[in-house]
Formats: structure tokens, sequence, C-alpha cells
């Protein structure tokens, strides 16, 4: 009897140190990602997360059960670049008027897509002014992408960070969105090619290595597919 | 053996995927470094791109307008007016209309192309133009 209390001691206290490392390094990677999600203040949340990264690959060393490396790119990345996407998109919808916005975002668009610069504010519905990108359906893909396609994918991350099944589960539904966003989106722009790319500084090439690293549906989901699923907690 | 050599990867990744985990994994950490600085530096190397600090940021506001819609007149208003007409009223449509394009289904846009500090260089000329208007009509 106490032989197996003690097993069962030691189990617990292995489990409760195993949480306490993850939660000490999720919290450097959490408070990184929190800059990185700025977009501009990244540079300074990047450091932070690699102390974060390094906490827990040194847990792992240490043999606490962590979550697998691969599981917390996934997680982070996504936060990230969810979060990315609906900020640039958030300020093209709801602040384009302001000083920031009409240097950065059609800033960008005069070298990387012009549907960001055309005729950048004049937009309208009816009689209101929405303002922001008027590049031919445009705004509804920012609308649709970012209520139905990168917020749950950010919860779906959050899940996944947690070790949940359901996280694994709606990241790969959300992933699997992100094949009918690359192609609908692209072919988009194919169409009104010339509203995107004529007379702007780097056309075509230059939008895709700027945009290539947003890929990162396509590195999740060969994983999620793959994995022990096991692994995730019901 | 095989047990073993299972042992030794990561918790979920199976001897058969292990090569594929690994370079999902190297990928994902090249987006992530990438897409952060990318995102950090974008601001920065846009201004600087444009021609700040030789201009401020209003300037550069300010000579992206003209741009875009061809017209020397067009100003960066700091802030907008809430509910004040949209910066392209009257550029666009009507008998003032500067914006160049090729209208049609799929529109083509024929303004400048902006290459490093050239909006420097086109508030300059326009300076100069504006100097030789006014020295004409003395």
């Amino acid at each position: 009897m106490a032989t197996t209390t003690n097993v069962f001691g030691a189990y617990n206290a292995h489990q409760d140190e195993s949480k306490q490392a993850q939660w000490r390094a999720d919290k450097w990677m959490i408070g990184g990602t929190l800059l990185m999600g700025t977009g501009v203040l990244g540079i300074f949340g990047l450091p932070l997360f690699f102390y974060g990264l390094w906490l827990q690959m040194q847990a792992a060393k240490a043999g606490l059960s962590v979550r697998p490396l691969i599981v917390t790119l996934i997680g982070y990345l996504v936060i990230i670049d969810s979060s990315l996407n609906s900020l640039g998109w958030a300020m093209d919808l709801f602040a384009n008027h302001s000083l920031i916005n009409r240097v950065l975002t059609s800033g960008w668009g005069a070298v990387f897509d012009g549907g960001y610069f055309w005729h950048y504010n004049e937009l309208k519905m009816g009689p209101y002014t929405i303002g922001g990108a008027g590049a031919p359906g445009e705004k509804a893909w920012e609308i649709s992408l970012i209520l139905a396609c990168f917020c749950p994918r950010l919860a779906a991350a959050i899940g996944l960070l947690q070790m949940k099944r359901w996280g694994q589960q709606w990241l790969i539904v959300t992933c699997w969105m992100g094949l009918i966003v690359w192609i609908g989106y692209n072919l988009n722009m194919t169409f009104y090619a010339d509203v995107r790319y004529a007379n702007i500084t780097f056309p075509v090439w230059g939008w895709w290595i700027y945009d290539i690293f947003y890929i990162t549906p396509f590195l999740a989901l060969p994983y999620l597919h793959t994995v022990n699923r096991e692994i995730f907690t019901d | 053996m095989k047990n073993t050599s299972e042992n030794n990867l990561p918790v979920g990744t199976t001897e058969h995927f292990s090569n594929m985990h690994k370079w999902l994994q190297r990928g994902l950490f090249v987006c992530l470094v990438v897409l952060v600085l990318e995102a950090s530096l974008s601001l920065p190397g846009l201004l600087i791109w444009f021609g700040w600090p030789t201009l401020t940021i209003t300037e550069v506001c300010d000579e992206l307008m003209k741009v875009r819609w061809s017209d020397d007149k067009a100003v960066c208003l700091v802030p907008h007016p809430l509910y004040g007409a949209n910066e392209g009223e009257g550029r666009t449509n009507g008998p003032a209309a500067t914006a160049q394009d090729e209208w049609g289904i799929q529109p083509r846009p024929l303004y400048k192309r902006i290459n490093f500090r050239d909006l420097v260089k086109f508030r300059d000329d326009r300076l100069a133009r504006e100097a030789a208007a006014a020295t004409a009509t003395q």
C-alpha cells in the first residue's frame, strides 16, 4: 500500500512539475505573442517567445511531460498569422482614414498590391462611405475571412496549445478553409490583375515573396492529420 | 528495436512520419520568424522606401495621395474630418477628374510607379514646377 502511494505520489509530483514548467514557458511565449501579434512591435516579442521556447525545450530535456515542440510552433504561429491578418484588415475596415493606415496599408499597396492603393478610401455602400480597399471583391474577403476563418482558427489554436481534442479538430477544419482562402483570394486577384498589379513597385513576385510566409495552414495540416490524436484530451 | 527508436521521437510522432514532422517543424519555425520580422519592419521599411526622414510621415501620406489621383492639389488631411468627403471626391469622376485610369470591366490604373525614394523626387519636381509657374505669372 505504501509503495502504491509512493508510486502515485511520484507520478503526481511529475505531473505537477510538468504543468508548472509548461506554464512558465507559456507565460513568456504568450507575452511574446501579444507583442508579435501587433505587427510593428513584433521584433521585441520575438526574444521573449524564444526564451519561452527554450524553457520548454529545457523542461523536455529534463524529462518533464511538456507539449511537443511542433504543436507549440503550430499553435503560436497560427495565432500570429491570424492576428496579423485580422489587424491589417480591421485597420482597412475601421481605421482606414488614420494616418498610419494611409501610410502603412495604402503605402504597402503602392509597393506590393495595387488593390490597397487604387482609389483607396472611395468604396461606398449605397450612400455610406466604407473606405479602405476598393478593389473588386476585396472587402468581401476581408469581412468573411476575419469572421469565418481567422477568429475560429485563433480560438482553435488556443485549444490546440491546451492539448484539447477540439483544438486539433477545429484547427483541421479552419486550416482546410485555408485552401479555399488561397485559391479563391488569388484567383480574385488574378481576374483583376490590372487593378492589383499595374504600375506598382513590385508586381506579382513581390506579393508572393511577402505573403508566402502566411502559408501556415499547409504546414499545419500534414502534421494534424498524421499525429497520434490520442495525445490530445477530450 | 522499433520501439526503442520510437521512444526517442516526440510524443505523437510515429517513426513513419518522423521525417515529415521534422521538416514541417523547420518550415513552421522559418515562417514564424520571417512573418514576425516582416510585420515588424514593414512600416519603417516602407517609410524609408518612400522618403522618410526627408519627408515627414504626413508628407509621405500627402505624396501618396498625389500619385493615387494624379493630382498635385490632393492633400492628406490629418486628422481626416469625421464624416468628411472621401479623398477621391471630384478626382475620380466629374469635369475636374484627375485620376488616370483605363476604365472598363477590368480597370487599369495609370498612376506613376513609386520606386526607391521617388516621393522625394516627385515633391521636388512639383515644387520646381510650382516655382516656375509662379515666375511665369509674375
